[in-house]
């Protein structure tokens, strides 16, 4: 699979993942759903800005530029 | 193949330099450290938890750290962080190496299923911590945690499956037909163990669909088979791969191998009732369990014996490669268990072992000697090989490793064969009026030097894993393990 593509599903994923928590954590009943939601939507934007930085790493190499 | 016609029981850091272009060794290696990590943080919560059975007091009053909500924690740390963290490493690194192609997905998909799965293990540890539990053994985590590992099992599927499906090779290498059966299989036990209709979307809290005797059939149809797929088929399938490359020799028998594949995985599924040896369950389905476990014999030593006999003409190496050493010495443990379950599952050999601490000297010889032992001698071979080192840092280390925590074991196994054995005569002695002759906290306190005795296996278990991080850390690290140019441009060569 083309990884701008795997990028694209796995990206979409997970931000369904990460509002599903935000949603979870709004009503949650208890201790144990609040602190999951709110971590899966933590996760979700970690994952998500992760795969933006190695998209411009990609292309910044592609360029010949510096990969950092 | 080809790959395996290599044979190099010294890992060579040139050809991988090249692969690791085409390949998608980062996965591997996140997975690899992961497993490491986990590792230690299972056999420590193991220490933790015999401390507390040796002396209470260790408990220290509250709710989060008492041993009801540290025994699952332990378990999960040992079977799916590490075990899993284990067999995500190597299957994605045999599926890689035996197709000769990349994995399936590209970076982001590997990346997600990797996260994904820490995410999801520390979330459910967590959730144990807190006293959120379905209550079900090795099936603790609740609904949403369940929905959460679904999403990444099917990617880790999608995956592994994906890269069988853009093989270079024409032929499946038998260690993908055992991966493929464990992902599949633990898939479908997963999802039909934990059907349950949770309490609000917004609580932690499930009710199971099944109740009563069935609910226990399905649980243990499940629990035995988390225990058929996940750690046994799967590490049969590690061990397929890495002992014929540790030892330089081709498997023993495909042939063997294809049969005791087949038979193995349709005789598991059966043999879950004999976890429910005189309880509720109808009579006919306990035997049928039990004649199914000890059918299972045969098929379990079948992968034994292809193990034990790759290494004919190469039995030397035991004595070069430390590394060969676990993986050999994990077959044994293997041998050893997958005897000593079939005889448990006999109804009157049960009604002596079951509930007692034997059952968790069995379930250890089989987790510690099988499944960390065979990890152990993987990640030995894999690590200077994902790093591109010339070889491991301190083969000494590894010896000491081996070592310390095989004595580890030996004290863990017999001691509890002998306090299971004696709380079980003692359960079951009268007296002369027909009485119990002894009262179940008197069985309690005979049990307690036993406990002591496991205790300190468990410590050399957990030392000898420390061993092994510093001497992988600092194979890594230590300039001594450099690949030396003119040794890289001779390999390249050759």
């Amino acid at each position: 699979m083309h990884e701008q593509t795997s990028d694209l599903v796995v990206g979409l994923l997970v931000l369904i993942l990460g509002l599903v928590g935000l949603v979870m954590a709004s009503g949650a009943l208890d201790d144990a759903m609040y602190v999951f939601g709110l971590s899966l939507a933590a996760f979700a934007v970690v994952f998500d800005l992760g795969l933006v930085k190695r998209h411009f790493d990609r292309i910044d190499a592609a360029k010949g530029g510096s990969h950092v | 193949m080809s790959d395996l016609a290599i044979g190099a029981a010294m890992p060579v850091a040139a050809p991988v330099a090249r692969a690791a272009e085409a390949y998608n060794m980062d996965v591997v290696k996140k997975f690899t450290i992961a497993a490491m990590f986990w590792a230690v943080v299972a056999f420590l919560m193991g220490v933790l938890l015999a401390l507390q059975l040796a002396f209470p007091i260790f408990n220290l009053g509250l709710e989060w750290t008492a041993f009801g909500r540290l025994r699952p924690v332990h378990t999960s740390a040992a079977i799916f962080a590490f075990g899993g963290s284990a067999l995500f490493a190597t299957s994605f690194y045999i599926v890689q190496r035996t197709c000769h192609a990349r994995l399936f997905g590209g970076e982001a998909l590997a990346n997600f299923i990797f996260w994904g799965y820490q995410f999801f293990i520390v979330m459910a540890a967590l959730s144990y911590v807190m006293g959120f539990s379905q209550g079900q053994e090795y099936a603790e985590p609740e609904w949403h945690l369940d929905i959460f590992l679904t999403i990444i099992w099917v990617s880790y599927a999608v995956a592994f499956i994906g890269t069988i499906f853009l093989r270079k090779e024409p032929h499946i290498y038998v260690a993908n037909w055992f991966f493929m059966a464990f992902i599949i299989t633990v898939a479908v036990l997963h999802l039909g163990n934990n059907v349950a209709l949770p309490a609000s979307f917004f609580e932690a809290k499930s009710y199971s669909v099944y109740s009563g005797v069935q609910n226990a059939l399905i649980q243990w149809w499940y629990g035995h088979n988390a225990v058929g797929f996940f750690l046994t088929a799967a590490f049969l399938g590690m061990m397929y791969y890495f002992i014929p490359k540790q030892a330089g020799r081709p498997v023993y028998s495909y042939r063997l191998s294809v049969v005791h594949f087949w038979s193995l995985i349709f005789m598991y599924i059966w043999a879950g009732p004999h976890h429910l040896h005189y309880t509720a369950l109808p009579d006919w389905a306990q035997t049928l369990g039990m004649v199914f476990s000890v059918i299972l014999w045969m098929p379990s030593w079948g992968g034994m014996i292809n193990g034990l006999m790759t290494l004919s003409g190469a039995w030397d190496k035991l004595r070069t490669d430390p590394g060969l050493r676990f993986s050999v010495t994990a077959v044994g443990f293997y041998g050893m268990s997958t005897f000593e379950g079939p005889m448990m599952s006999i109804k009157e050999v049960n009604g002596l072992a079951h509930y007692t601490d034997w059952v968790v000297g069995h379930v250890h010889s089989g987790a510690l000697g099988w499944v960390a032992f065979i990890s152990f001698g993987a990640i030995y071979y894999l690590v200077p090989v994902l790093w591109q080192r010339s070889r491991l840092y301190s083969a000494k280390l590894v010896a000491w490793h081996y070592w310390v925590a095989t004595l580890g074991i030996v004290l863990y196994i017999t001691s509890m064969w002998v306090a299971g054995i004696m709380q079980g005569l003692m359960w079951r002695a009268y007296d002369k009026f027909g009485f119990l002759q002894y009262s179940f906290a008197e069985s309690v306190n005979a049990m307690h030097p036993y406990y002591v005795i496991r205790m300190l296996g468990g410590v050399m278990f957990l030392l000898g894993a420390l061993v092994m991080v510093f001497n992988l850390i600092m194979t890594v690290r230590s300039a001594s393990t450099a690949v030396q140019p003119a040794r890289e441009a001779a390999v390249a060569g050759a």
